[in-house]
């Protein structure tokens, strides 16, 4: 099957809204997405983008046939003061019914390449240990797994936690 | 301790980069400090930087007297710093990762440390969020597992690792690793 990837438009953000919420019900988290199109348009496609993407789509058929979003990969930059700019994936997803035709590896690929050109020297992201898969394909392909090999540990504040550290206490 | 937290500007960066190789040091992992104050100056003051840093100031009576290293004189009055980015969550959307968060030994335990991490949450793009009710606005961060005096100061503050509470693991591609991925997609 033939598939192209290229750079997110503005006209992509229903689709890319769409895989979110694919991906967050695969999770049983769909009630957890709150992001809207509107926001995700103002902050990927303003004058000071949050986020940038790629998407993954199929041609369509002919004159009656739409080509169709079936996979992307949400990226931003991030840094790292003891080695500089990185590329951070913060998510990627193929549909279901277009695994098994390369489209995951191949934005593995283009992002890496973006990642070397744009002087980034890392490129990292989040996996769950019981992604036994995953896990296995990118060690193949040479990637440290930092909290297995570092002992790192990813720290959230969710917002009633802000909150409370963001106003000021009665002494 | 009087202290005062402000927004680093260009001419901070020599001791901010002093202090990176201070909490490198305390981090174990000197060895991989790759860049120099002046790498920091180029990413951090541009027209579109990297990251944003807050740093915390003691009057000069109050200079720093002990050393962290052996290399390092003493005398310092930009005593901590807290460098950050903004990131993006597809629940949640604009959210806020703090890289490093640092206090010199000698001035720990005056409130320093709670005064850089409130005034990070209390950054106008998250702060302005949070008020709004319609977003969730996140900050992250990520601890040693060792490192049990810092894991206790953000978990006291109602942070949650989420790599032993969902099995987050943090995954990295760099050197040759990145430009072997990258060079495949040439051959396509």
């Amino acid at each position: 099957m033939e598939y192209n990837l290229r750079k997110a438009e503005p006209k992509d953000v229903p689709d890319i809204l769409r895989l979110v919420k694919e991906l967050a019900k695969y999770e049983e988290m769909e009630h957890q997405v709150t992001l809207t199109e509107q926001e995700l348009l103002e902050d990927g496609f303003g004058d000071t983008p949050f986020y940038h993407c790629i998407i993954a789509e199929i041609p369509g058929g002919g004159a009656s046939q739409d080509s169709k979003v079936v996979g992307f990969a949400m990226y931003y930059f991030t840094y790292d003061p003891w080695v500089g700019k990185q590329l951070y994936m913060e998510e990627f997803y193929v549909m279901d019914d277009f695994r098994g035709l390369g489209i995951g590896s191949e934005i593995l690929r283009r992002l890496s390449d973006l990642a070397v050109k744009t002087r980034c020297t890392g490129m990292m992201f989040v996996v769950a240990e019981n992604n036994e898969v995953s896990i296995q394909y990118y060690k193949r392909r040479g990637a440290e797994d930092l909290s297995q090999e570092e002992g790192w540990r990813l720290y959230r504040f969710d917002k009633s936690s802000l909150v409370k550290m963001a106003t000021p206490t009665e002494v | 301790m009087n202290f005062t937290i402000r927004a680093a500007t260009k001419v901070d960066c020599k001791d901010i980069s002093r202090m990176i190789m201070e909490l490198a040091l305390f981090e174990k992992m000197t060895d991989q400090v790759k860049i120099s104050s002046e790498e920091l100056e180029r990413d951090g003051f541009c027209p579109n930087p990297l990251f944003e840093c807050l740093v915390a100031e003691v009057p000069k009576e109050n200079k720093s007297k002990e050393a962290v290293s052996l290399h390092v004189p003493l005398g310092f009055t930009t005593v901590g710093y807290g460098l950050y980015f903004y990131t993006y969550s597809t629940w949640k959307g604009r959210s806020m990762y703090l890289e490093d968060l640092y206090v010199m030994p000698e001035f720990r335990g005056f409130g320093i440390g709670k005064g850089l991490l409130s005034t990070v949450a209390k950054c106008k793009a998250l702060f302005v969020q949070v008020a709004k009710e319609k977003h969730c606005a996140r900050l992250q961060l990520s601890v040693l597992d060792w490192n049990a005096p810092s894991r206790d100061f953000y978990a006291t503050r109602g942070a949650q690792d989420l790599t032993v509470k969902e099995g987050w693991h943090l995954i990295r591609f760099d050197g040759q690793s990145l430009d072997d991925l990258g060079n495949d997609a040439q051959k396509k």
